[in-house]
């Protein structure tokens, strides 16, 4: 974060017209959280973008180094938190990467049900506050109605809607309940036709067109060199999903297809969205007819490692398992000696968790690879050469959200 | 490596059911690049794997060039982090820094690790590699203070400029120091401050032996 007085500000001279210094943000409507970008006019072309980030840093870093990886998992909700079980399911997915746990069956596809819904709703966030950066107001209305079905879905899952805090070390909280089922069917059965009433709006929308095409374009090369991540490296022709590269959860067993971009406009990334929720509906759909009975919570020959927390029924009329309970809960658990790097495929793009651990109850390093802060940095070379009014459009397209930017 | 993903590589991708993810999360490690890489330098790499992540140790004055080559050669375009980290006061060499790169020909990721010492942390920038690693290494200034040789705007990133210290430094302490420093009541310190916590005045309030009986009775004394 850079204090505005001190900022050292280069203007070159060789221009026709005194250059102007704009600050957009960090309270700009359109920069969806607490964004600054410190542009510099020629005229009302841009010349210059020094994005500034660090107004939401929480120093969760450090944090994580603190506490045991069971205690950190309620941090994980406020990175991205348009999608905050998503980052439940990779964070676990992290610690049991390092410390060798699988979760079983059941609590796999629960899984995949919490990272597929938070991801159209994220996405339908990411949509409507995009359409209505433009103008187009109905889109953020009709988005918010479906984001409140999820929402009410989120709620049966575990019993909040924003600070989910759902997963266990290998597993979940709890099994979902008798009547989220036919809940989750009459939203996966109505949600294509939604989809398509906001393709309807948008698609071939002559305005809509005209401010996204040929705006904004990401070429193959910045996005790679940029390491872009999501619907916005996708956007511009990189065939890369985690869960198509190296799947967790199992999510080679269900079918589905990563959309793809050709151009790298505002335009592709905003079709990439939309193609990967009805993609989100497929898997959710193919989940409700396959999904396995089952324990929620992997706790093979674990009464000695005494490192994953026991069902919470179990808890409430066993003993052993309270006692156990309190033991995790108490003395933190102790991990193997080693590191890991693990992402999973948020809405967002790649999150990624590197752990280290030197083998004692807390990580010694754990690094929160959050992918709007690769994704906005693009914006460096991105945003000179539009005018102002495109920097809307382009904020909006790559989609960025401050929570797990600055962490 | 344990026994139960020996047993899962072992059956093929289509048998090994949903129970298996495992096995899928940690074989996106690349020992034959770092086989490659090792081979091609070979006085200064070393190759260590856990969980299926192959991580190549590289001396900071070879980094930029190892991780270019592996970018041109080897196919690694994806520049995924770049991250500091610190083993603690002891330690010699104390800092890591930790370049992950992704191959999306092949699937396949590689670490890099390069070790610094604790006086004057300092290893060429890799943005001329990655132009993305230039948000990257300032925030790795910002938390360990490495130093980034080349790098056009070594600024503080998520921090505000007129911090004093490296947060993520191990010694500095999780309440903060000095202007930083948390108010003791809000990180759940005692109330006489005998538990080395940073030392803010209680609150007027608050009942303890340092100020007494918040109506000004002695102790036995009767209202």
């Amino acid at each position: 974060m850079t204090d505005t007085r001190t900022m050292d500000v280069e203007v070159a001279e060789d221009r026709h017209a005194e250059a102007m210094m704009i600050n957009m943000g960090p309270q700009h409507p359109s920069t969806h959280g607490v964004l600054r970008l410190v542009l510099e006019l020629d005229g009302e072309e841009i010349v210059k973008c020094m994005p500034d980030v660090g107004f939401l840093h929480r120093a969760k870093e450090k944090v994580g180094e603190t506490f045991s990886l069971h205690k950190f998992i309620p941090y994980t909700d406020r990175l991205d938190y348009l999608a905050p079980l998503s980052n439940n399911v990779a964070f676990a997915l992290a610690a049991e990467k390092l410390m060798d746990i699988e979760c079983p069956p059941r609590a796999q596809a629960i899984r995949i049900i919490c990272h597929e819904l938070s991801r159209i709703s994220a996405h339908l966030l990411g949509l409507g506050a995009y359409a209505m950066d433009l103008g187009a107001m109905t889109i953020f209305l009709w988005t918010f109605r479906e984001r409140e079905t999820i929402y009410s879905l989120i709620e049966r899952i575990c019993g909040a809607r924003f600070t989910t805090s759902f997963t266990r070390i290998g597993g979940v909280e709890n099994d979902l309940p008798d009547d989220f089922w036919p809940k989750l069917a009459a939203f996966v059965k109505e949600m294509p036709g939604r989809v398509d009433e906001y393709e309807a709006m948008l698609s071939r929308n002559k305005i809509w067109v005209k401010r996204t095409q040929g705006v904004g374009v990401i070429t193959k090369e910045q996005a790679l060199q940029f390491g872009l991540t999501g619907p916005n490296l996708r956007g511009s022709g990189v065939e890369y999903d985690v869960r198509k590269a190296h799947p967790y959860l199992g999510y080679e067993n269900y079918e589905f297809d990563v959309p793809i971009g050709t151009e790298g406009d505002c335009y592709d990334r905003y079709l990439c969205r939309i193609m990967e929720m009805r993609e989100s509906v497929k898997i959710l759909d193919q989940v409700l007819q396959t999904i396995p009975d089952g324990p929620v919570i992997n706790r093979e020959g674990d009464d000695e490692l005494k490192s994953v927390l026991p069902e919470k029924e179990k808890v409430l009329t066993n003993m052993e398992a309270l006692i156990h309970q309190f033991m995790v809960g108490t003395t933190d658990v102790n991990m193997p000696e080693g590191e890991v790097y693990f992402s999973a495929e948020n809405p967002k793009g790649e999150l990624g968790f590197y752990i280290r651990s030197d083998g004692g109850l807390t990580p010694t390093r754990l690094r929160i690879r959050g992918p709007s802060f690769a994704n906005l940095q693009v914006l460096t070379e991105l945003v000179p050469g539009h005018m102002i009014a495109d920097v809307m459009a382009i904020l909006g397209s790559i989609d960025f959200v401050m929570g797990e930017c600055d962490r | 490596m344990s026994d139960r993903e020996h047993e899962n590589e072992g059956g093929a991708a289509g048998a090994r059911g949903r129970a298996g993810s495992l096995a899928t999360m940690t074989d996106h490690g690349d020992p034959a690049a770092a086989q490659a890489v090792h081979e091609r330098f070979p006085d200064v790499t070393c190759v260590a794997e856990y969980q299926g992540d192959v991580r190549v140790h590289v001396e900071p004055a070879h980094e930029v060039e190892v991780i270019r080559w592996a970018r041109d050669e080897l196919g690694y375009a994806l520049f995924v982090d770049r991250l500091g980290a610190d083993h603690g006061e002891d330690a010699e060499p104390r800092f890591d820094v930790i370049t992950v790169v992704y191959n999306i020909k092949t699937d396949k990721r590689l670490i890099f690790i390069t070790t610094l010492p604790e006086e004057a942390p300092e290893t060429p920038t890799l943005i001329d590699v990655y132009r993305g690693a230039n948000w990257f290494e300032r925030e790795t200034y910002d938390m360990y203070g490495i130093r980034f040789t080349g790098h056009p705007n070594l600024t503080r990133i998520l921090m505000p400029e007129r911090f004093p210290d490296f947060p993520l430094r191990r010694e500095y302490p999780m309440e903060g120091k000095g202007d930083f420093a948390a108010p003791r009541r809000a990180i759940g310190g005692n109330v006489d401050g005998t538990d080395g916590k940073v030392a803010v005045p209680p609150h007027p309030g608050e009942p303890g032996e340092k100020h007494g009986d918040p109506f000004g009775r002695t102790p036995g004394q009767r209202t």
